[in-house]
C-alpha cells in the first residue's frame, strides 16, 4: 500500500506541522486546502489514506467522503473539531473510517494511520463463508454467487474478523480493538455505523440481516453459513 | 370549560356526592355562581311569598269577617226590631215569632248556622220558647264566647271555628255572637250565627297556589338566565385559561378570538399582546442562544485548529529536547505541559459552554456503575500511588447494568476520585458504589483536611479555590465539579457533597435507573455514620483488611438487593 497521504485541510499552518509529523514517521504526505481541489488531487495523488477536515472552504469534508467513496475504498481519516453527536455520525455515515477529534497529539495522529494502513493479516484459512457469501481474504474479494460485493478495506476487515469466529459474539469494544485499534474505551458508534454500511452492501435485506447478525445487548455475530 | 375535576365523579354513588359538590363548589366559577345566586333568588322569593301570603290572607279573612258581622249585625237588628213591635201573651207566639224571627234573619244573614239559647240565670217564664240549633251545636260555641255574649247584651262578639262540612269533614268558620231581647218578658236569648269560611278559604288556596308557582317559575327563570348570563362570561375565561395554558406548554402561536369592545375583548387583546410580546422574548432569546451555540461551535473550530498545531509541534520538540542545553529543555517540557493545561481548560470551557447553550445530548448505554467505577479506579492506580493514597472499592450493589451515558459518569468518577486523591492527605480513600430499587450511587470519601461549613457551598462553582495558594498538583482546571454537576442533572441525578474540617469529604453520585425518575433517593447517604472514620484507621493498618469487615461497618444496615 502507497505511503502517500492526503492531508485536506485549509489550515495551512495545521497541514504543514502533519506533514513535518508524518514524515518523521516516514510517510509522504500531500496537501490540499481547497475542499473543491480535493477530489481532483485525490485523483492525482492516488494516496493510500486520507486526513481529512470537516469543516473546509469549497465542498464540506462530509460531501468530499461521499463522493471520494463513490469511487474508491480509499481509508479516510476525518479531524474533527466537534465532538457533537451529529458531525460525527454524519462523517462516519458519509464513508468515513474513522475520526480523531482536535487538538490530537502525534502518537495518536500516527497510531491510527497505521491501524488504517497496515497490511490485512492473511490468516491459515484464505477463505471463509459466512451466511452465503464467500470471503477470499487472500483475494481481498467478497462474492455472493458470482456476484462480487465491492466492500472498503474497513469493512472489509470487520466481515473477516467477525467471519474468523463464526461462533463468538463481537462486542463492540471487542471489534473497536480487532478492527480500528483502539485498546481502550472509544466511541462505540464508530462499529454501530460501520455495521450498518457493511450490512447496506452485504444484506440482501438490510433490516432483516442473516450476515451480521445482532445480539441485543452483547454485539454482534456472522450469521449462519447457509 | 374552567371546571376541571381531577376525580372521575360517580353519580350513581351518592357517598361521592358531597366530595364531587366540593369539589365543583372549588372548581367551577359557574356553579358556584349559579349556587349563590339560586339559594339567594329562592330565599327572597320565599320570603316574598310568605309575607304576600300572610298579608293576603288577613286581609282575605278582615274583608269577610267585616262582611259577616255586618250581615249579622243587620240581621239581629231586624229581627231585634220585628221582635220589639211584636205584642205576645203566650209562648206559642213567641214561639212563632221566634220561628218567624228566624226565617228573617236566614234571608238576612245569608247563612243557615245559627243556634239560639236563653241566657241562663234569668228568671223562668213562661213565655220563653225552647232555644234551638241549625246546624250550629253548643259544641260550636265555646264557653268564653257564650260569657262574652252572656254578659254583654249590645255587643256582638266573634270567634274562629271549625264547622262541620259535607262529608265529615270541617272548614274554617265563624261564629258571631248577639243577644236578643224577646218581648214579654220572656228574656234574653243568645243568637249565634255561623259563617263558612270556606269560599275564603278556596280563594286562598289559590292564590297562594298561584303565588308558589309564580316563585318556582321566578327561581327557574332566574336560574336559567343567570347560566347563560354565566355562560357567556365563562366560556371566554375558560378558553382564557386554556389558551394560558396552552401558551404556557410552549404552543406560542395560541391567541384568543377577541369581538366587540367589552371589558372579555379588552382581556383577549391584552392576552393577546402579551402572548406577543412573550413569543418575540422566546424567539429572540432562541436566535441568542442559536448564536450562543454556533459562536461555542465556532470557536471550538477556530480556537482547536491552532492549538493542535501548537500541540503537534511542542510534542516534537518535547521528544527531542534531550538534545537542547538545559534551560531550553525545560522550556520546551514547560511548553508541553502548558499546552496540554490549556487544552483541558479549552475542553471543560467548550463543555461548560455547551450546558449555558443547553446543546448537550447524552448517549444513553446499559452499563454497570460497580464495572466502570472498578475501571476508572484501575486507571487512576498510578496516580494514586504517587499520593500514598489506596483506593479501596466496596460494592454491596451497583452490578446490575443501568442507563447511563458512560462517558460522562466516567468523566464525573474520575474527577471525583482524582479531587479524592488530591486531597486526601496521602489517607486512604473508600469508593462505594450501591444501588436501591430506584437509583445507583457512587460515593467516593477522602479522609483528608475536610472542608470549612462555608466552603462546602462553592466547591461547585466555576473557578473556585477554597485555598487559592493552595497549588493543584494534577493540575485541574477548576471546572472539573462544575461539569461533574452538569452530567448528573443532565442524567436527572444528584451530585452532593458533605464535608467536615478534619474528617475529609465525601461526595455522592446518584443516578435514576430508569426514564423519568428525577432526583431519586440516594442508596448511599451522604453524611458518613461515626464508623466509617474506623475505617480509616482499619486502612491505615498496614494488617491485611478483611472485605467484609469493611462492608459492614460501611454500611451498617446492610441491603440485600443484587448481591
Amino acid at each position: 500500500m502507497s505511503a502517500r497521504i492526503l492531508v485536506v485541510d485549509d489550515d495551512t499552518a495545521l497541514a504543514e506541522m502533519i506533514g513535518i509529523v508524518l514524515r518523521t514517521e516516514g510517510f509522504e504526505p500531500s496537501f490540499c486546502a481547497d475542499g473543491a481541489e480535493a477530489l481532483e488531487t485525490f485523483r492525482a495523488v492516488r494516496p493510500g489514506l486520507i486526513l481529512l477536515d470537516l469543516m473546509l472552504p469549497g465542498l464540506d469534508g462530509i460531501e468530499i467522503c461521499k463522493r471520494i467513496r463513490a469511487e474508491s475504498g480509499v481509508p479516510i481519516i476525518m479531524l474533527t473539531a466537534r465532538t457533537d453527536t451529529a458531525d460525527v455520525v454524519r462523517g462516519l455515515e458519509s464513508g468515513a473510517d474513522d475520526y480523531i477529534v482536535k487538538p490530537f497529539n502525534p502518537k495518536e495522529l500516527v497510531a491510527r494511520i497505521r491501524t488504517r494502513m497496515r497490511p490485512a493479516v492473511i490468516p491459515e484459512h484464505t477463505v471463509q463463508r459466512i451466511g452465503d457469501l464467500v470471503v477470499d481474504i487472500a483475494g481481498h474479494e467478497v462474492r455472493r454467487g458470482d456476484e462480487v460485493i465491492a466492500l472498503t478495506p474497513l469493512e472489509f476487515e470487520l466481515l473477516v474478523a467477525l467471519a474468523s469466529k463464526p461462533q463468538q459474539v463481537f462486542s463492540r469494544e471487542e471489534l473497536l480493538e480487532q478492527v480500528w485499534g483502539y485498546h481502550y474505551k472509544a466511541d462505540t458508534r464508530l462499529v454501530n455505523v460501520h455495521v450498518q454500511r457493511l450490512r447496506a452492501k452485504v444484506e440482501r435485506d438490510p433490516d432483516n440481516p442473516r450476515i451480521v447478525t445482532t445480539v441485543r445487548g452483547v454485539g454482534y455475530r456472522a450469521g449462519a453459513v447457509t | 370549560m374552567i371546571a376541571r375535576s381531577t376525580v372521575p365523579i360517580d353519580w350513581s354513588d351518592v357517598r361521592t356526592w358531597p366530595a364531587a359538590l366540593t369539589a365543583a363548589w372549588r372548581g367551577s366559577l359557574r356553579f358556584r355562581t349559579m349556587v349563590l345566586t339560586l339559594t339567594l333568588t329562592a330565599g327572597a322569593i320565599l320570603v316574598a311569598c310568605l309575607v304576600m301570603a300572610v298579608a293576603i290572607q288577613s286581609d282575605l279573612f278582615q274583608s269577610r269577617l267585616n262582611q259577616v258581622l255586618a250581615d249579622a249585625r243587620r240581621a239581629t237588628t231586624a229581627a231585634q226590631a220585628s221582635l220589639d213591635a211584636a205584642e205576645v201573651t203566650d209562648r206559642i207566639q213567641t214561639q212563632q215569632l221566634l220561628t218567624s224571627v228566624r226565617g228573617s234573619i236566614v234571608r238576612q244573614s245569608s247563612t243557615e248556622l245559627m243556634a239560639v239559647f236563653r241566657v241562663p240565670g234569668q228568671p223562668i217564664s213562661g213565655l220563653a220558647p225552647q232555644p234551638f240549633t241549625t246546624g250550629l251545636t253548643s259544641e260550636h260555641v265555646s264557653a268564653p264566647l257564650r260569657e262574652a255574649v252572656e254578659t254583654g247584651a249590645n255587643g256582638q262578639w266573634w270567634q274562629s271555628v271549625s264547622l262541620p262540612a259535607a262529608g265529615g269533614s270541617t272548614v274554617p268558620g265563624i261564629v258571631v255572637g248577639q243577644q236578643l231581647q224577646l218581648p214579654g218578658g220572656a228574656g234574653a236569648y243568645e243568637l249565634y250565627l255561623g259563617y263558612d269560611l270556606s269560599g275564603a278559604a278556596e280563594t286562598l288556596g289559590f292564590v297562594q297556589r298561584t303565588l308558589w308557582l309564580a316563585g318556582l317559575a321566578l327561581i327557574a327563570l332566574i336560574g336559567a338566565i343567570s347560566w347563560l348570563v354565566l355562560r357567556s362570561i365563562t366560556i371566554p375565561i375558560g378558553q382564557a385559561a386554556d389558551t394560558s395554558a396552552r401558551l404556557a406548554a410552549g404552543e406560542l402561536q395560541v391567541r384568543l378570538p377577541v369581538r366587540g369592545e367589552d371589558e372579555l375583548a379588552t382581556l383577549g387583546r391584552s392576552f393577546n399582546a402579551m402572548a406577543d410580546s412573550i413569543q418575540g422574548q422566546i424567539h429572540k432569546l432562541a436566535e441568542l442562544s442559536l448564536v450562543q451555540q454556533r459562536f461555542v461551535s465556532d470557536v471550538s473550530h477556530e480556537l482547536r485548529t491552532p492549538l493542535t498545531t501548537i500541540r503537534l509541534a511542542s510534542e516534537m520538540i518535547n521528544d527531542q529536547r534531550a538534545g537542547f542545553d538545559p534551560a531550553t529543555g525545560r522550556a520546551a517540557e514547560l511548553l508541553h505541559a502548558q499546552v496540554e493545561r490549556f487544552e483541558l481548560l479549552l475542553t471543560d470551557l467548550l463543555e461548560i459552554s455547551r450546558y449555558d447553550a443547553g446543546s448537550v445530548q447524552l448517549e444513553w448505554e446499559l452499563k454497570s456503575l460497580t464495572q466502570l467505577t472498578e475501571d476508572v479506579v484501575a486507571s487512576m492506580h498510578q496516580l494514586a500511588e504517587q499520593h500514598g493514597s489506596i483506593v479501596r472499592v466496596l460494592s454491596p450493589g451497583g452490578h446490575t447494568p443501568s442507563r447511563m451515558d458512560p462517558r460522562r459518569v466516567r468523566r464525573i468518577v474520575r474527577n471525583l476520585i482524582g479531587n479524592a486523591i488530591e486531597h486526601g492527605e496521602g489517607r486512604p480513600i473508600v469508593v462505594t458504589i450501591d444501588s436501591n430499587r430506584e437509583a445507583v450511587a457512587v460515593g467516593v470519601r477522602d479522609f483528608g483536611l475536610g472542608m470549612q461549613p462555608e466552603h462546602v457551598g462553592h466547591v461547585f462553582d466555576r473557578f473556585w479555590r477554597a485555598d487559592p495558594s493552595r497549588k493543584r498538583s494534577i493540575g485541574g482546571t477548576g471546572l472539573g465539579l462544575s461539569i461533574a454537576l452538569g452530567d448528573a442533572h443532565l442524567h436527572g441525578g444528584t451530585l452532593g457533597v458533605w464535608s467536615e474540617p478534619g474528617r475529609g469529604t465525601h461526595f455522592v453520585l446518584t443516578l435514576p435507573r430508569g426514564r423519568g425518575i428525577v432526583e431519586p433517593a440516594s442508596p448511599i447517604p451522604l453524611e458518613p455514620d461515626a464508623p466509617a472514620d474506623d475505617i480509616a484507621a482499619l486502612l491505615q493498618s498496614t494488617a491485611p483488611i478483611d472485605v467484609s469487615t469493611l462492608v459492614e461497618l460501611n454500611q451498617p444496615d446492610v441491603r440485600g438487593e443484587e448481591r
